[in-house]
């Protein structure tokens, strides 16, 4: 379990609103919209899921939300106050890794740390945010000697270490194995329950979303736009096999228009 | 194999050159040195390292007896333009104090023309693959100037600054600066944006982006960059210490070829290989250890 860096341990995620959000590119002067109008409300600490085919725009979303970009149009809020760049509450997991070859395990680990100038008095988070994924034999590995499963429970490391009161998962077990990515959406959940923050899940899995969040909000194809809305609220460890899991599955498959091919 | 070598050397023919005595004593003691490894070699793991190295050792021996065939005991290849091997050793050991003067000049010159030159380059580099206003300004200057050789601007180097010595080290600086500002801003440039997202998402500043992330991420860049500014640094050296410096390992070679010395030519040439070679491996080693944490680098 990795403390609090703040001290109000009570209310650790934060909320999320979106309201109208629309966005899209320039592509050599051909504007080429990728989200539309989409408004979503997120509790504190609840896990949200954002479902929907490939390149339908969920990752411009996240990105929003990180804020690494600005929407074309419409807002976005945490906690009631516009989000304008990027900042250490609101930590990204991507699909790739992306740890930094030039660093060990634990300097990667210790990155949000470091910047924020942090590391001096809380080296000890680090240790903790290892030990949490697994990790605590590989802190001085470098990454290209790490499995697939391993440098992503590293990113995920690297984010838990910040305190987010909001993590933002982009597809973050896209890449992995699926004997792997089993193991790893459990630990998902544990790490979200213990921790109480907000999650925000990408995925074009159907299961995966429904494993993991208490919410799932399927999306369109390009432009994306809000589908339908699935609750979940069987509780944890959810079982694939289970009937009314199935029935949910079922569900949003007909939402994504593959329930004939289901 | 190795106790072959001590059937070679000590039989040499007496000739008119000193040293001849010397060379072949040092030639067979050296020999029964490494007769003696060989068969410590059965006994001890420290000597073992010798026998991957035997075959070279044994084609060294084969050169440097038919050099020493072919100058000293045929005369086949006309004097004085190929002195026998002890003719070298002469030089060594009768003129060393000269020789190290002049490693001394070239490695003053060299080092304080390649340092200046790579800080110089280094920091060019990240400011153009960093900030755009830099590289709008810096870019045009550096396509334009940077493919001269810098050995074009000698004549022009030699009559601005004030001596021939600070002159050599713009020219040197020069030379290494071009290819190190290149790669530094071509591997700056090409650092992953994803590096710099999971940085600012994580709180970084300016500051640290280019620091923390740009820099290291660059750094196998560098490195070529480094290497390639070394290989130019030694070409301008020479040259410059050949037209201007009146000192150094460049200009005793010009020197001894006017004395139609050409036992000091090779024993100078001898020299700068090893002193070249050896700095390209420091230079190696350096990058080893610094970019341990990349695989499959390039052995030296």
């Amino acid at each position: 379990m990795v403390a609090p860096i703040a001290s109000d341990h009570a209310v650790r995620g934060s909320t999320l609103t979106l309201r109208e959000v629309s966005h899209r590119f320039d592509l050599e002067g051909q504007p080429l919209p990728v989200l539309d109008r989409i408004s979503l409300q997120v509790g504190r600490g609840e896990f949200v899921a954002l479902l929907g085919p490939s390149g339908c725009g969920k990752s411009t979303l996240l990105r929003l939300v990180a804020g690494l970009d600005t929407p074309t149009a419409g807002a976005l809020l945490t906690e009631g106050r516009e989000i304008e760049a990027p900042d250490p509450s609101r930590v990204v997991v991507f699909q790739d890794p992306t740890l930094y070859p030039w660093r060990t395990v634990w300097s990667n680990v210790a990155l949000g740390l470091e910047a924020r100038g942090l590391l001096p008095t809380h080296r000890g988070r680090v240790e903790d945010a290892l030990r949490l994924v697994g990790l605590t034999g590989f802190a001085n590995a470098y990454p290209h000697q790490l499995s697939g499963g391993m440098a992503q429970r590293a990113a995920l490391a690297r984010a838990l270490v910040n305190d987010p009161k909001l993590l933002i998962l982009d597809e973050p077990l896209g890449q992995l194995d699926s004997l792997t990515r089993i193991a790893m959406q459990a630990e998902l959940v544990s790490l979200w329950q213990r921790s109480n923050f907000t999650a925000l899940l990408v995925t074009h899995d159907v299961e995966e979303a429904l494993l993991l969040a208490g919410r799932v909000i399927v999306l369109s194809d390009r432009p994306a736009r809000i589908k339908a809305e699935v609750l979940n609220s069987q509780p944890y460890p959810r079982h694939r096999g289970d009937p009314h899991f199935v029935e949910l599955r079922r569900e949003v498959f007909a939402h994504l228009g593959l329930d004939e091919a289901w | 194999m190795v106790a072959a070598l001590a059937a070679f050397w000590p039989d040499r023919p007496e000739t008119d050159w000193a040293y001849t005595g010397g060379f072949a004593i040092a030639c067979g003691a050296l020999a029964l040195a490494l007769a003696l490894a060989a068969f410590a070699g059965v006994r001890f793991v420290a000597f073992q390292r010798l026998h991957r190295l035997s075959p070279w050792l044994f084609a060294l021996a084969l050169f440097l007896a038919s050099w020493e065939a072919v100058t000293a005991k045929l005369g086949l290849l006309p004097l004085p333009f190929f002195p026998p091997p002890q003719a070298i050793v002469e030089v060594a050991i009768d003129d060393w104090r000269r020789l190290a003067e002049g490693i001394f000049a070239s490695a003053r010159l060299l080092a304080t023309g390649y340092f200046l030159g790579a800080a110089a380059g280094f920091v060019t580099g990240v400011a153009i693959g960093w900030s755009r206003r830099a590289g709008y300004w810096i870019h045009p200057v550096l396509r334009f100037i940077g493919p001269l050789p810098a050995t074009a601007w000698l004549p022009l180097a030699f009559f601005i600054f004030p001596s021939s010595f600070s002159a050599s080290i713009f020219l040197i600086a020069l030379a290494t600066g071009f290819p190190v500002t290149v790669l530094t801003w071509s591997g700056v440039a090409s650092v992953k944006s994803a590096y710099y997202d999971i940085a600012r998402t994580l709180g970084a500043t300016q500051r640290f982006l280019v620091l923390k992330v740009a820099i290291p991420a660059a750094m196998p860049h560098v490195f070529v960059g480094l290497f390639m500014g070394l290989g130019n640094s030694f070409a301008v050296l020479v040259v410059a210490e050949m037209l201007g410096v009146k000192a150094g390992l460049g200009w005793y070679l010009q020197w001894a070829q006017g004395w139609a010395a050409y036992a000091n030519m090779y024993a100078a040439l001898l020299l700068m290989a090893f002193l070249c070679s050896g700095l390209i491996t420091l230079l190696f080693r350096l990058r080893d250890r610094l970019l341990s944490w990349q695989k499959g680098l390039v052995r030296w």
